[in-house]
């Protein structure tokens, strides 16, 4: 079967059979960063190896994307200084984004 | 742009929550006969879960696409070639005991008074918490499945796949077919629970033989397959994850280290099974009852999937896990009995084609009910909790404080609840109800005696910025002030 | 206020026995605030008040437990022209009272609140506010009254009580019943209810308060605020969650309980609370629960004897009584064994009605 990955280090699956038309440029904690339009924030952070979000309220243990579907609110960041789950957001030209340090 | 609330609540005859297939069937069924109706989904367009459309940005060549794809587009353009009005990245945050659904969305409040309600808001992962499950890396098979279909993206280099039903093969072989590598597949499910639903999948030859293809193809790509094993522990292991496994059968978890297996991946994909979502049917207070075959607790419906609750309608996974393709007709039959019961058709046709719709039920369930089987709540489980396991990750809560909280005299879920916080974080315990409904009822005997969190508005959390919307201090309505 | 009730009575050394329809420390002690607040309570109650807060600030020694209290200045805000004035007259009564509060101009309550909104125009500030937990008290009240040989009949739903010889006769619906030679009714919202078990009619209205709960967020308030004319309660617990309260009302009644929130005043509440620390825009509304509590037709609290009877009492709708609840328990108690309580009590024969 034909390797779909680009190079072993990007999660992203393409070759011929998924093109991804246009990237859009996001800041996280501080990095610009390049995304697929229409991609899932909480994917963009995972394949960028931002995967600790936040840290849990009494034990600091670091949490991470875990459902994916909305429920859990483990993967909540902050978009523009709002608080937000990053698996209900898309990436979008221009956002801020920002892990939770609390 | 100025955001508003809209004060008015608009009339329709009916509203569906839930754009999945039970959701699109009941809609544009009833749409069909006549009836005004609205459907109102959190995502940005249908599907639901099992048929979640990749972005609009992105080419996906046909080669590429699977069965799944070409039955979400399929109902994703009946939907909009209906006369069904469609409110996508809408999100329900209440519903009133006069059924006045209450939504929020980037355009602000807004609220819809229906004369039939028909819920179709699916189901949640069941995942029985162990050392480490809060890892980051350690996703459900769910979110697996997200990341695979509809944003073609693997979840690592390496994955070890865990639980139980054909969610597991299926999340295997996507990750196969993409390029990436699977470490080992673990089962909870021993080769002879395969054996014991295999007639009941023969009613499907067509799943069946997918199944068998997938299977053959993992094989043959040297994976190990543990069949009747479960996660006991996982550890993080510089940029993986070390996870331990234990035999696991109708006795429990053997926990003794000699028969443990070590299995490593970059990360881990986890699911227990299907849990029917009743967030919405507790928050009307609906009357449920325990059904193990259906995923757990699932509201009281007649024949024609009516809830305890006049004028509210359930359909799909939410009524009982049985799949996707069961989904359409159980929406299809809830449509018709909420147009009958809002005398939009005659007696006769509602009865003659609920009949229909029955009859495809028939034939479609059985293979949906051998998957609810293999994704059966397996109260054994519960002996990979330790005492020092997260098991409320929204409050961090041990389940050596459920325990004593228990054993001081909590003795329903709403009682533990106040005096642990399990299920008062964000979440508002989808997460962690039913493992500590399971750790309650190996105490207290039922699980009709542990009962269920009493369901709460807002469904979700609400983000504050979209209830507010634009306003100055003289707009908000100041009740009389209190007394000196 | 039934808790502390049966806990100092016991401390007197008389057997107590404390029943509840459902499990301790549930209703409007459960759903509650927290708030401990001299800015808030009545003028007429600020004596009370302030010795309640002295309780809830020394907890180990009477109720041998930490319940989480919290100590700080509360702040009670105008915006307008028209709060300014309502604020002074609101302060000067409590003063009189006794209550240390003082008008602080808008820098001064800035540099008491930071992340407050800077065109807030004066405050009226007390030092002695604060907050305790509700789920915290609830389980230390539980377990100090088992400590104490308190014995706890939960899940015990009265539905007479008889008055036979010398002693009540208190049932439930299963025929079960407690016999006893004194009787409190310490019920809130039920106290109609329970009085007219007793054929005494005292109306007591049920007030369904909204209270909101956010997520956690950074840290964005350090003190206790309210609004002048007292309709916002608003604070920041240690574990950063955010708790918007003030009495809106919602939908409810004494048999269902708390139904649902109402969406204006939802929003209302809400906007009020971002108006007065502006960074809670950026958080997410959590959770929304429903508190019942009573309140009398003249607003003050009934303490004392239920008209017509030397051994039958009645304790309740104090308002705001989370902060007094632990005192007014033990005026009672001192009522109860034949003393003169150290502050007078309201006698519930001022609100008979025929």
């Amino acid at each position: 079967m034909e390797n779909y990955l680009n190079n072993k280090d990007d999660l992203r699956v393409a070759g011929n059979n998924v093109t991804r038309n246009s990237y859009v440029t996001v800041t996280i904690d501080g990095c610009e960063i390049q995304a697929p339009a229409g991609e899932i924030l909480a994917v963009t952070l995972f394949v960028n190896g931002y995967r600790t979000l936040k840290y849990s309220p009494r034990i600091k243990e670091p949490r991470g994307f875990f459902c994916l579907m909305g429920s859990c609110q483990e993967c909540v960041v902050l978009v523009d200084e709002t608080i937000t789950p990053a698996c209900q957001k898309l990436v979008q030209e221009g956002i801020i984004v920002k892990t939770i340090k609390i | 742009m100025s955001k508003v609330i809209d004060d008015n609540v608009q009339k329709i005859d009916v509203v569906v929550l839930g754009a999945g297939p039970a959701g699109v069937a009941a809609a544009t069924i009833a749409s069909e006969h006549g009836a005004d109706v609205a459907i109102i989904d959190e995502n940005i367009s249908g599907g639901g879960q099992i048929y979640r459309a990749p972005p609009k940005e992105y080419e996906t060549h046909d080669s590429f696409k699977s069965p799944e794809s070409y039955e979400g587009d399929r109902q994703r353009n009946y939907l909009s070639n209906s006369k069904v009005k469609t409110y996508f990245n809408y999100r329900v945050w209440s519903i009133s005991q006069e059924l006045v659904v209450s939504t929020i969305s980037a355009n602000g409040l807004k609220s819809w008074r229906p004369k039939a309600l028909i819920l179709a808001n699916g189901a949640l992962e069941r995942i029985i918490p162990f050392p480490g499950w809060t890892l980051p890396g350690v996703m459900g098979l769910a979110a697996c499945t997200i990341l695979l279909k509809s944003q073609f993206v693997l979840p690592g280099r390496s994955t070890v796949v865990a639980g139980c039903g054909p969610l597991l093969m299926s999340v295997a072989y996507a990750i196969v077919k993409a390029g990436g590598n699977v470490s080992a597949i673990v089962d909870l499910s021993s080769k002879s629970e395969w054996v014991r639903v295999f007639p009941k999948m023969l009613s499907r030859p067509d799943l069946l033989l997918q199944g068998m293809k997938w299977l053959w193809k993992l094989k043959n790509e040297g994976i190990k397959i543990y069949n009747g094993y479960t996660v006991t522990k996982s550890e993080k292991d510089n940029d993986r994850l070390a996870i331990t496994i234990a035999p696991f059968n109708h006795s429990g978890v053997n926990t003794d280290p000699k028969f443990q297996k070590l299995v490593e991946g970059e990360c881990l994909a986890i699911g227990h099974g299907l849990i029917p979502s009743t967030e919405i049917t507790r928050l009307l207070k609906a009357k449920h009852k325990y059904d193990l075959l259906k995923g757990g607790w699932v509201p009281v419906i007649d024949d024609e999937f009516r809830t305890s609750i006049p004028n509210v309608f359930i359909a799909g996974d939410a009524s009982g896990i049985s799949g996707a393709f069961s989904a359409v007709h159980k929406g299809r039959i809830a449509g018709l009995s909420a147009l009958r019961d809002l005398n939009m058709i005659s007696l006769k046709e509602s009865k003659h084609k609920i009949n229909n719709e029955r009859n495809l039920l028939n034939k479609t369930e059985n293979f949906g009910q051998a998957a609810a089987y293999l994704m059966r709540s397996r109260p054994e489980l519960i002996k990979t909790i330790t005492a020092e396991t997260i098991v409320c990750r929204c409050e961090d809560v041990f389940r050596a404080e459920i325990d004593e909280t228990i054993v001081s005299g909590a003795v329903d879920m709403n009682q533990l609840k106040a005096w642990t916080r399990c299920g008062m974080g964000p979440c508002q315990g989808r997460t962690c109800a039913d493992s500590i409904e399971a750790i309650l009822t190996s105490v207290v005997g039922s699980r009709e005696l542990a009962g269920q969190w009493t369901g709460r508005a807002p469904l979700r959390p609400i983000p504050i910025e979209q209830i507010i919307g634009d306003y100055s201090y003289s707009d908000i309505p100041i009740p009389e002030s209190a007394p000196l | 206020m039934g808790c502390s009730t049966a806990l100092h009575i016991s401390r007197k050394k008389l057997k107590t026995v404390i029943i509840d329809s459902g499990a301790l420390c549930r209703e409007a002690s459960g759903t509650n605030a927290g708030t401990l607040t001299l800015n808030m309570t009545r003028a007429a109650l600020i004596p009370y008040a302030i010795k309640g807060w002295e309780l809830w600030n020394s907890t180990e020694q009477w109720l041998y437990g930490d319940v989480g209290t919290i100590s700080v200045n509360g702040l009670s805000l105008a915006f307008t022209e028209r709060e300014e004035e309502l604020l002074i007259k609101r302060a000067e009564a409590r003063k009189a009272m006794g209550a240390p509060i003082e008008i602080v101009s808008s820098k001064k309550a800035q540099q008491l609140e930071p992340g407050l909104r800077q065109s807030v125009r004066s405050a009226a500030w007390c030092p002695k506010d604060g907050f305790t937990s509700a789920y915290l008290t609830g389980h230390a009240f539980r377990k100090v009254l088992n400590n104490e040989g308190v014995q706890i009949q939960e899940y015990f739903k009265v539905n007479k009580i008889d008055n036979e010889n010398k002693y009540f006769l208190i049932c439930n619906e299963n025929g079960e019943f407690i016999k006893s030679k004194r009787i409190v009714l310490a019920g809130g919202v039920w106290l109609e209810y329970m009085l007219s078990l007793l054929n005494i009619f005292i109306p007591i209205k049920c007030l369904i308060n909204q209270l909101i709960i956010t997520e956690r967020v950074e840290p964005v308030m350090k003190t206790v605020l309210s609004i002048a004319n007292g309709l916002l309660s608003l604070k920041q617990f240690a574990n950063g969650t955010v708790l918007i309260g003030g009495g809106w009302q919602g939908i409810g009644d004494t048999e269902r309980g708390g139904v649902e929130a109402i969406p204006k005043n939802l929003v209302g509440n809400i906007r009020l609370a971002c108006h007065t620390i502006p960074k809670l825009r950026f958080g997410r509304m959590a959770r929304v629960w429903l508190g019942l509590e009573a309140e009398t037709s003249d607003a003050l609290p009934i303490i004392g004897n239920v008209p017509g009877f030397d051994d039958a009492y009645v304790i309740g709708s104090v308002h705001s009584g989370y902060t007094s609840g632990p005192y007014m328990g033990w005026l009672l108690s001192q009522f109860i064994t034949g003393k003169e309580p150290d502050m007078p009590l309201f006698d519930p024969s001022r609100l008979l009605t025929q």
